[in-house]
């Protein structure tokens, strides 16, 4: 599935139980931090950021938006939790940045530090999010078309 | 304030690619990963 996208759109794949919202990065950059240091991710302007939530509706998007907002927008920085933490299990939004996304709901939320493995929920396991410069390719989404939506709005 | 997800915890090792630049203008030091590397401002936040 092609998903077409601007610099100034934001997209949403809803699922049953999940959300995820994609934006370009513009070519900005990012600082990553860890608990032992800071990484900066620099960008393409093709590039994807990709934010994952549980749920969906209204209350969700507002909260991607809003994270992706103060990431792009703010430079607010990201966050790496080390293993184990227990916000871990507490996190409403988790984002991963860069030409290639892959969902899993395998993984510990907001602990990894790699920019192409993201958490999601178990409709979305196996994803994949490859940035272009006309937008976004979704492969391997299976739920598409069951009670899922696609949602473009102004970022 | 927001966090990162990334590689899965079973059967990859993890890595950070991070290569370590220096600011020709500024001399300041930092760690970078992707393909267009640029000095960041530094000191910036609340």
């Amino acid at each position: 599935m092609h998903i077409p996208l601007s610099d100034d759109e934001i997209a949403y794949i809803e699922g049953e139980d999940g959300t995820i919202a994609l934006a370009k990065s513009k070519g900005r950059f990012f600082y990553l931090e860890t608990e032992e240091r800071e990484v900066i991710l620099f960008t393409e302007p093709e590039d994807l950021m990709v934010a994952s939530s549980f749920g969906r509706g209204e209350k969700i998007r507002r909260g991607l938006h809003c994270t992706l907002f103060q990431l792009r927008e703010l430079g607010a920085p990201l966050i790496v939790l080390p293993k184990g933490h227990p916000a871990s299990p507490r996190l409403k939004t988790v984002v991963s940045i860069g030409p290639f996304t892959r969902l899993s709901c395998t993984i510990q939320p907001g602990t990894h530090p790699e920019q192409n493995v993201l958490c999601g929920s178990e409709e979305f396991h196996g994803l994949e999010i490859v940035a272009g410069p006309r937008g976004a390719e979704v492969k391997g989404w299976l739920a598409e078309g069951k009670g899922a939506a696609l949602v473009v709005e102004r970022f | 304030m927001c966090t990162v997800g990334g590689g899965p915890d079973i059967g990859e090792v993890e890595t950070l690619a991070a290569r370590d630049y220096e600011c020709l203008d500024c001399k300041s030091k930092f760690q970078g990963m992707g393909r267009r590397p640029m000095c960041p401002p530094v000191n910036q936040g609340m």
